[in-house]
């Protein structure tokens, strides 16, 4: 068990060389011991890479790693007691299953007599009792991938794992169960877990701490909750969330203690919490409304009462849900709203929206302003 | 419309039995015939297997065919896949690498036997000059040691090349995951060869150990340029033999049956050797 530390790290491919690649600027991030993390992102953002370096399969170019607050950086992934399971599920295929399992410990030199137990032990959490003999090319790949699985949490100095989109090639019906293997394993030996996916269902249902990364960056790292109601920019607040948060550009006003945004010629009261932060001289302005708190209204409430006037461009049915997306009158701001399925609604029809306050996040040049 | 399928097989079949099975039942024919040039053919039912069998000649070619063709892949097979992954992954290296190992694939058998023939003439061949140097006597025309081993060297020049192009090609195919997985898995060098890179080179290794069976079962031209199946019938072959019935001995129908007896046994040899190597290392070898 172990808490991980990465601390100024940078990675740079083929430096020096006309094809050289910044994959990752400069990341600082510490893993809590016995922690379930998700490292977050679109493709291409430096995830894998990130979690190379962190089994030591990538020397970074820059900065270290810390195990327990030992610096690991030079060293390699046999001596860092990190375990890794890769997007396709790597499986000795000359060994039967129990082969597979007692490889690391064998390896390790660890007694026959040890190995048996620990092999039962973990083909018991993971049930894979019933194929220990089998040969691994006749097994699916989610029980390939249960196995590699299994091999990475074999070893009782296994301090951490790292999964690299583990769900990859497992079919969608099958991946509920492997992810609450996956976890139950996790918990169970409070093991220090890092999992890589672009995901953010994966990512949010398997871990306490969820890393975004982006360009090379990491954006934020925090709870789901917080992920969703709080993102550091509209990044994030596109990013979580399906559909993502409305991020509206908007112009601000300043008065009395009271701040409006401006949404063309309609205005959209802010929390007054909001307000003490807020420069009426900036210029660049979003505000952002998730689609589940936009309040839609299809009979005009006549007087004022904060209803912005929209027509719905399109309606889509989600099952237990719709989405609806409408622009306000006058604008070409268009707004996605969240409404119950069985709300009737048709496209071109006039609705009114309003925007709670204190559902509002308010964004300067795309940061976050906090309350 | 039932019939329909057959008629767009109709080409294949037609060229199928153009070049192999007319030839085949044509060999079948007249392995039961006594073909004697000048004379009536008559039929002969199986007394030319019946004789073939017991010619100690056919026997003695047949000996040193199988021996040849074991020693072929017992030094080609490891060899190549040891210079497979000696090779470089990437980089300039590769290029020069296959071109290197292309030169002897693309001469042909003869004009390998050739080469050999001049390097190994006690007149000015560079080879008897070699063995002078350290007090020894080279002679592929008198001695059936150096005969053999010069063939069989011969062999793996010209072969051995082909045997790392298919490890090379199964070695790039292996993805580095399997070898990350090996580093984190904390297997020595030793293990990660036997559990990661043999078994995912399982498929080339069969390929490349039937390729060069039949293929070592089929040589002829480099040991018949070179020492013309001598000394005496130390480097006689099957395929040297078959000829040399047929041909030579003006013996068709002789030579017609001992084309297919030869037919036989490299399938027979192939059939088996593929049986093995795929139930080869399936499930076993939990015994690290």
């Amino acid at each position: 068990m172990a808490e991980i530390e990465v601390r100024d790290i940078r990675h740079v491919y083929d430096q020096g060389s006309p094809d050289e690649t910044v994959a990752i600027e400069r990341i600082n991030l510490t893993l809590k011991d016995g922690t379930a993390n998700a490292l977050l992102g679109p493709s291409g953002c430096g995830k894998t890479t990130l979690l190379q370096i962190i089994s030591g399969l990538l020397q970074p170019t820059e900065g270290q790693i810390l195990i327990d607050g030992e610096d690991v950086t030079g060293k390699p992934p046999a001596e860092r007691d990190i375990a890794q399971v890769f997007q396709f599920p790597v499986i000795y295929r000359s060994m039967d299953v129990y082969g597979n399992l007692a490889f690391p410990l064998r390896n390790g030199g660890v007694p026959e007599a040890e190995v048996e137990s620990r092999v039962h032990r973990i083909s018991e959490l993971l049930e894979l009792d019933d194929i220990l003999r089998s040969s691994p090319s006749n097994l699916g790949p989610e029980l390939n991938q249960l196995v590699a699985l299994g091999r990475g949490i074999i070893r009782a100095d296994t301090s951490a794992i790292l999964f690299d989109e583990p769900m990859t090639d497992v079919e969608p019906s099958r991946k509920l169960t492997i992810r609450r293997r996956v976890k139950e394993a996790q918990q169970e030996f409070g093991i220090t877990a890092l999992y890589v996916t672009h995901d953010q269902h994966e990512a949010l249902t398997f871990a306490e701490q969820v890393a975004i990364m982006k360009d090379g960056n990491l954006v934020q790292y925090d709870t789901g909750e917080n992920l969703y109601q709080s993102p550091v920019n509209t990044f994030i607040g596109h990013f979580i969330g399906s559909p993502g948060m409305n991020l509206l550009e908007c112009g601000l006003s300043h008065e009395n203690g009271h701040a409006h945004a401006h949404l063309g010629p309609h205005q959209v009261p802010l929390d007054s919490a909001l307000a003490p932060s807020l420069d009426p001289s900036w210029t660049d302005c979003q505000v952002g409304i998730r689609p589940s708190s936009v309040t839609v209204q299809v009979a005009d409430p006549h007087e004022d009462t904060g209803y912005l006037p929209a027509t719905v461009d399109q309606v889509e049915m989600l099952g237990g849900f719709q989405i609806i997306t409408a622009t306000l009158r006058q604008t070409d701001v268009e707004v996605k709203a969240r409404v119950a399925h069985d709300f009737a609604i048709d496209e071109d029809a006039s609705v009114w929206l309003s925007f709670p306050p204190s559902d509002i996040r308010f964004f300067h040049d795309h940061e976050a302003v906090p309350a | 419309m039932k019939q329909r399928p057959w008629l767009f097989l109709l080409p294949a079949l037609l060229l199928v039995s153009i070049s192999a099975f007319i030839p085949l039942m044509t060999v079948m024919n007249y392995s039961q015939l006594t073909l004697l040039p000048g004379t009536q053919p008559y039929f002969a039912g199986l007394e030319n297997f019946v004789a073939i069998l017991q010619d100690p000649a056919f026997q003695g070619a047949l000996g040193r065919q199988f021996l040849f063709s074991f020693l072929v892949l017992i030094t080609e097979i490891p060899l190549g896949l040891a210079l497979a992954l000696c090779m470089p992954k990437d980089g300039p290296g590769v290029g020069a690498s296959l071109v290197l190992l292309g030169i002897p694939l693309l001469i042909p058998w003869n004009v390998v036997g050739i080469i050999w023939r001049v390097f190994t003439r006690s007149d000015i061949g560079v080879l008897p000059e070699v063995f002078e140097w350290f007090g020894a006597t080279y002679n592929v025309s008198q001695f059936t040691g150096d005969a053999w081993w010069t063939v069989l060297a011969m062999d793996i020049w010209h072969w051995t090349p082909l045997v790392v192009l298919i490890c090379y090609a199964g070695l790039q195919a292996i993805p580095e995951e399997f070898y990350m997985a090996a580093k984190i898995d904390r297997a020595s060098p030793w293990k990660t060869f036997r559990y990661v890179t043999l078994p995912n080179l399982r498929g080339v290794l069969i390929i490349a150990v039937l390729l060069r069976l039949m293929d070592s079962f089929k040589i002829y031209a480099e040991p018949f340029v070179l020492t013309g199946g001598g000394p005496g019938s130390a480097t006689t072959f099957l395929s040297t033999y078959t000829s040399r019935m047929a041909i030579g001995g003006f013996q068709m129908g002789r030579g017609a049956a001992t084309s297919l007896i030869y037919f036989f046994i490299v399938i027979l040899l192939s059939f088996v050797v593929y049986i093995i190597m795929l139930n080869l290392g399936q499930g076993a070898g939990n015994d690290s």
